[in-house]
């Protein structure tokens, strides 16, 4: 157990004190966390842009009491733009997290991820459907809006209770309000108010995962 | 307080600068999880001959399970605490934070 042929470098080896190991504890369970972890305000940073910035632009399309006026195209091409990002950067970053883990973790977050994809999928199943038997444009909209913001808040209330995690399912619940609350707010309200409330919601959980310090396992 | 007298009642094989950082990051994942070695190295920032010395004295204390594997015909190597790595490492902290908590604090006296 002596043995001090394990070719290490001598400063490795040094003897530490009961406090310099716990100080040395806390820094390698924050360089792991922020290593091996994923960075929760990558995930909402780039959706709470892309709903405040696209669904705010195409609120901007529609005469308002906001003095500018958009055109269709322009907002077509910012929310365009906003949600690819937002979506090729959660995968991207889902599919990196956790990368040369294998084990229970793993499979409940592909589990989750694929929840996303098949959650969408058959809302977009379901509302192509029903848009096809003949509805108002401004019915459409609402459905549109309606139907993905409660998938969304559903989603996060099963991310917060998978995680354990009170702020998430916090947003879980708000995006179910802001859906609810865009579908009574009608067209072209229903846009100011995923971009508010919506984008406003996902932002603040930006900011709040950037300025938590990583969880500890106790 | 020289390198020869170890601190009293931590566990020697954890107290080693290199394998608490072993320990720290492989406590740190879930439950039932393991890690592949190069990752692990890349998290360490270890060359792979050191970190597999100290795997060695970590498995040789039951604290580590070394899983050899193949994937697609190339062989991997995932690396993960035992029940008892994880008890030991609980353990070790314990004995860290009594050390340095001052005897009057303790109720009853």
């Amino acid at each position: 157990m002596a043995g001090d042929d394990t070719g290490a470098r001598p400063d490795e080896d040094s003897p530490l004190s009961a406090g310099e190991s716990l100080a040395l504890i806390e820094r390698q369970q924050q360089e792991v966390h922020r290593r091996l972890g994923v960075n929760a305000a990558l995930f909402y940073g780039p959706w709470g842009a892309a709903y405040l910035l696209g669904f705010g632009s195409v609120f901007l399309t529609y005469p308002s009491a906001v003095p500018l006026r958009l055109p269709g195209g322009v907002a077509a091409v910012i929310t365009g733009v906003l949600f690819v990002t937002a979506i090729v950067v959660s995968v991207v970053r889902g599919a990196r997290a956790g990368r040369g883990v294998r084990g229970p973790s793993r499979v409940v977050g592909a589990m989750y991820g694929w929840s996303w994809t098949l959650g969408f999928g058959a809302m977009y199943a379901v509302n192509i459907g029903v848009t096809r038997l003949g509805l108002p444009a401004d019915a459409v909209t609402l459905l549109y809006s309606g139907s993905a913001l409660v998938l969304v808040g559903v989603l996060y209330l099963t991310g917060g209770a998978l995680w354990q995690d009170r702020f998430q399912y916090g947003l879980g619940v708000w995006m179910l309000v802001t859906g609810a609350g865009s579908v009574l707010a009608g067209v072209p309200g229903n846009f100011a108010v995923l971009s508010l409330a919506g984008g406003g919601g996902l932002l603040l959980t930006a900011g709040y995962f950037t300025l938590r310090p990583p969880r500890h396992r106790r | 307080m020289s390198a020869t007298e170890p601190l009293p009642g931590l566990d020697p094989v954890i107290h080693a600068q290199a394998r608490l950082r072993v320990m720290v990051a492989l406590a740190a994942l879930s439950t039932g999880d393991q890690i592949t070695f190069p990752r692990l190295q890349q998290l360490l920032d270890m060359t792979a001959g050191n970190l597999s010395t100290h795997l060695r004295k970590l498995e040789d204390a039951s604290y580590v399970q070394i899983t050899k594997t193949y994937q697609r015909r190339t062989p991997v190597t995932y690396v993960a605490l035992t029940e008892s790595g994880r008890r030991a490492f609980a353990d070790y902290t314990a004995a860290l934070r009594a050390l340095l908590t001052p005897p009057t604090d303790q109720p009853g006296g």
